[in-house]
């Protein structure tokens, strides 16, 4: 045999090797956890090459962003507001990428996979769905943390804002927290929807305004008095902005009524931990409701 | 079962008992299996063949793990389809036929190394294989083409490069070939037959509603209709239960003492002249039955005797829609009679999660 | 479209290639419609359908409420009043310039439809109107919705006697013709981009706040910006439906140091002036929505686009 058919046949004739399938079904925890770091990049791999593929985003997620961030600056502008709360809003407008990046492109991702049919194909394999959840996040988090850092240079060298940051290291580790509890926070809403099904997509969409609102997209969240405080419990994005704001205008007199920012630290580990241990606890549950329901497979369900 | 696999004895690949599954669809409950019971060896190229609505895509999603038993159980290779599902998603791979699934941004290379990381190939392993099988399965010229403009018979070779990725010990094929031309279908049947043949051990089930894909590729087919198996066996076996007898179709030049003159043969049940014969076309049509193919030697004998000269020789088979028909009374485009209805069962416990780490 | 006939049952009558004119195209945008609102309210629950309605034209609305109340002075009471007329019909503006954008993302790359609805003998722009205008409808519950809160909760006075209701009827009715159009405009841009457009929308709707006198008057911008807003449908939709509730409440157009007053001499515009222009505008961004809608659907086809399936 030669020719195309001698390469199908060699190339089918190689096999992973055993002889017992049952041995091949065991794995180690090293050989689980590299699948899992493999799914993860994987599924990243998506999403960092559409970037470059479909590149209409730049212009709807940058320069749009920047301009909605304008408006609300020349509100206050036309208020004659003081200087501190265009930085606020600013700042507002550049974190807004991430909770968008967790809506849109997280809570309901499960979802919208299983309208294309790739759902099942993910549970049939053998990484851990969180791993893709993962690679969901960081594959989008290359595009929020671009228009983020777009907004913030562009809005700031436009209107001028004034950042006085002290402490470099907790800015960076508040960061990092913050963005480790929204998408825990994602993960835990894309397994909620896949179980809602037809509702996913428009309950994304009730997330993002009153999400705003109760964390003080616009303006201090302590403003907001109890509610504020009950955002500053639960929505990671409430705390995260707010403790960004105390540290990159440090000493800003408008900023009040909410906790330090390393108490608000803490309170993103918190969520971190409750967030992602809450999302494999319901990725499991909901993958067996599906199972039993057989809505893994079923569009529009 | 071949040992170039396999060392020790293996426990059927698949193993399915009293499987029963309801859906809860309004306005009323489906069954959709109403009872299934089935073992598949290790090695076997086993074939679930039914019309539309009779069960096999269910029976499939619940042995690869997307779909729970609403009673009874099934297991591969030993393992639960219910609880042991990680296990079982290591050693097995599916495809289905008319799958749309996939990411149209990437390209086709890319596309299959993604999932070779879901199913936990090391980063250049999985390039390299991807590339390999991209070969095998005759992508080679689509390979940087996105998947968004493949036809529809590339992307059925796409999503079976991506069933083979893992080297799976078995593979699911849900009515691979549906919606693909006659030469993109055999294409995937031959790739199928293979890929099974190049490593005795791998172990297909196939589902379809194709008989001529049924009888070409499997070892044994399960006939399925109203989520129950109405049968099982070789294509040879089932097609027997239609027709014991060999029938056969004989142009010869001449025949003296016509269709009687073979009649009276050992092992002849009947002869008779066939009916559409041409007057025109200077031979003799002779419809053979035989209780069995081994008596068609003394036939030939005998015409050798009688100075004909045998110019056309034809076995005529049952179809395995024949033999759906003898067990069910209606062909397969025949008018579904309405699903039962579900009866009052029990359902299973819930099994237990598995472990943590697993 | 030709009944059948009791002819030759072989042959090819040609007259039911001719089409039913603008019969067909009601009953196109009849259908759309009604398929739209069932899309748009079967998708959950009436109570989530309720508090999906209510929350977002609620939540912006306080967004902004709050944001005038914290810095507060004499002129917040009027501040306030502007604000919240502007953000209720925001609600409006955006669910009907996402309609006609997420029918397209959805059929696509959800439903599959996409193609079977572009082949069908309806006009493919009809449908998505149509579908846009379910969503519009929606949204303009939502609007309704939060003045009512407005009102009740955070206080706005509106003196029912003093609204100029036929002002009010007309202003709305004109507004819907432009805001489709821009929806159309978007659902053309949809056309060629991929699934993660689904934020498109929203983030076109966040730059229009700058250029739509929603929050802020247009004298605050910056001339040329402040040109871009005044051959905007929006402004003058919003201007008008703003008059028309409150007679003497403050313009979001016009004004000392803006172009308006500059340019025509006059500190805000009328009635008549404001629906002229509306009418003007709406009728220049409907036929440029149009043209580019079509020129996105001739390119989709020939990119074969509007049957491929885009995410990632």
């Amino acid at each position: 045999m030669t020719g195309p058919a001698a390469t199908r046949a060699g190339v089918f004739a190689r096999s992973r090797g055993g002889t017992d399938p049952r041995e091949a079904a065991e794995w180690s925890r090293r050989q689980v956890a590299g699948n899992n770091l493999r799914a993860l990049r994987g599924r990243a791999y998506p999403r960092i090459r559409g970037m470059t593929r479909e590149p209409s985003w730049v212009f709807f997620e940058i320069l749009l962003p920047f301009l909605t961030t304008s408006a609300f600056v020349l509100v206050y502008r036309a208020l004659q507001a003081p200087e501190a709360y265009i930085g606020f809003v600013v700042l507002g407008g550049a974190l807004s990428a991430f909770w968008l990046n967790v809506v849109w492109m997280m809570a309901g991702q499960l979802y919208w996979e299983k309208s294309q049919g790739n759902l099942e194909l993910y549970f049939a394999a053998p990484m851990n769905l969180m791993a893709v959840l993962l690679g969901m996040a960081v594959g989008g988090l290359v595009m929020s943390s671009t228009r983020a850092l777009a907004v913030l240079v562009i809005s700031s060298l436009v209107f001028g804002v004034q950042f006085n940051v002290e402490q470099w290291g907790l800015v960076l580790l508040v960061f990092l927290l913050t963005m480790s509890a929204l998408y825990g926070l994602g993960m835990a809403l894309a397994s909620l929807f896949l179980l809602w099904g037809r509702e996913a997509f428009n309950m994304t969409n009730i997330l993002i305004e009153p999400v705003y609102f109760l964390s003080g997209l616009n303006f201090p969240v302590g403003r907001l008095g109890a509610l504020g405080a009950m955002a500053i419990a639960t929505i990671p994005f409430a705390v995260g902005l707010d403790a960004m704001r105390q540290l990159v205008f440090a000493g800003q007199p408008y900023i009040t009524g909410t906790p330090s920012p390393e108490v608000e630290a803490l309170i993103l580990v918190a969520m971190t931990v409750v967030f992602t241990l809450g999302a494999r606890w319901m990725i499991r549950s909901i993958e067996r409701m599906a199972r039993a329901r057989g809505s893994l497979s079923i569009r529009w369900q | 079962m071949s040992a170039a696999r396999t060392g020790s004895p293996l426990p059927p690949a698949i193993s399915v008992t009293g499987l029963r599954r309801v859906y809860d669809i309004k306005p009323k409950q489906v069954v959709a299996l109403a009872g299934v019971d089935l073992e598949v060896a290790p090695g076997e190229f086993f074939g679930l063949l039914g019309p539309n609505g009779a069960g096999k895509t269910t029976l499939i999603k619940i042995l690869t793990t997307l779909l729970l038993p609403t009673s009874g159980r099934a297991s591969i290779f030993g393992f639960d389809v219910a609880t042991d599902t990680r296990r079982i998603r290591r050693i097995m791979n599916m495809v289905a036929g008319g799958e749309q699934s996939g990411y149209g941004i990437l390209t086709v290379r890319e596309q299959l190394w993604m999932f070779s990381q879901f199913y936990g190939l090391a980063g250049k392993e999985g390039w390299a294989r991807v590339d390999e099988l991209i070969e095998a399965v005759g992508l080679a010229q689509q390979r940087l083409q996105r998947v968004s403009t493949l036809s529809t018979g590339q992307r059925q070779k796409m999503n079976m490069a991506r069933g083979l990725l893992n080297d799976p010990w078995i593979l699911f094929l849900d009515e691979p070939t549906l919606g693909l031309d006659v030469a993109a279908a055999r294409g995937i049947r031959d790739l199928v037959l293979q890929w099974k043949a190049a490593v005795p051990g791998r172990t297909v089930l196939l589902t379809t509603h194709y008989m001529a894909e049924a009888d070409e590729l499997c070892e044994r087919i399960a006939i399925v209709d109203h989520g129950r198996i109405l049968a099982i066996g070789t294509p040879a076996e089932l097609k027997h239960r239609v027709q014991r007898e060999s029938i056969f179709r004989l142009e010869l030049d001449h025949l003296d003492g016509g269709a009687p003159s073979l009649a009276r043969l050992p092992g002849v049940v009947s002869a008779a002249l066939a009916a559409d014969a041409d007057p025109e076309a200077q031979r003799v049509a002779v419809n053979l039955v035989l209780g069995e193919d081994a008596a068609l030697g003394g036939v030939v004998t005998a015409l050798a005797g009688l100075g004909s000269q045998i110019l056309a020789l034809r076995k005529s088979e049952p179809t395995l829609e024949d033999v759906f028909v003898e067990l069910v009374g209606r062909g397969f485009a025949e008018e579904v009679e309405p699903a039962m209805p579900a009866p009052e069962t029990p359902e299973r416990e819930p099994a237990q999660p598995p472990e943590l780490g697993e | 479209m030709t009944a059948l006939t009791a002819g030759d049952p072989t042959g090819f009558d040609p007259a039911r290639a001719e089409g039913g004119g603008p019969s067909d195209t009601v009953r196109s945008l009849r259908t759309a419609l009604l398929l739209g609102w069932r899309v748009e309210s079967n998708w959950t629950d009436p109570t989530l359908f309720v508090i999906y309605t209510v929350a977002k034209p609620i939540a912006s609305l306080l967004l902004l409420v709050v944001m005038i109340d914290i810095i507060g002075g004499a002129a917040s009471a009027d501040a306030r009043t502007f604000v919240v007329l502007g953000s209720a019909l925001w609600a409006m503006l955006v669910a009907g310039i996402a309609g006609p954008a997420w029918s397209v993302l959805e059929d696509r790359e959800r439903y599959r439809m996409l193609k079977y609805l572009y082949v069908s003998p309806s006009t493919f722009l009809v449908l998505l109107v149509g579908r846009g205008g379910a969503r519009l409808a929606a949204g303009a519950m939502g609007t309704a919705i939060a003045l009512v809160f407005a009102v009740i909760v955070l206080g706005l006075r509106v003196d029912l006697g003093a609204v100029r209701w036929p002002m009010l009827a007309v202003s709305l009715a004109m507004g819907i013709v432009p805001i489709l159009a821009i929806g159309i405009l978007l659902a053309a841009i949809c056309l060629q981009t991929r699934q993660e457009s689904w934020s498109y929308p929203d983030a076109f709707a966040g730059a229009m706040f700058l250029v739509s006198g929603v929050v802020f008057p247009l004298a605050v911008l910056p001339d040329p910006v402040e040109l871009l807003g005044l051959v905007n449908p929006v402004t003058w939709w919003v201007a008008a439906v703003r008059m028309a509730i409150i007679p003497d409440g403050p313009s979001s157009i016009g004004g000392p140091g803006s172009l308006w007053t500059a340019v025509t001499g006059s500190a805000a515009p009328d009635a008549t002036t404001a629906l002229c222009a509306l009418f003007v505008t709406g009728a220049l961004v409907t036929l440029a929505a149009t043209a580019i809608f079509r020129s996105s659907e001739r390119r989709a086809r020939d990119q074969g686009l509007l049957d491929r399936t885009t995410g990632s």
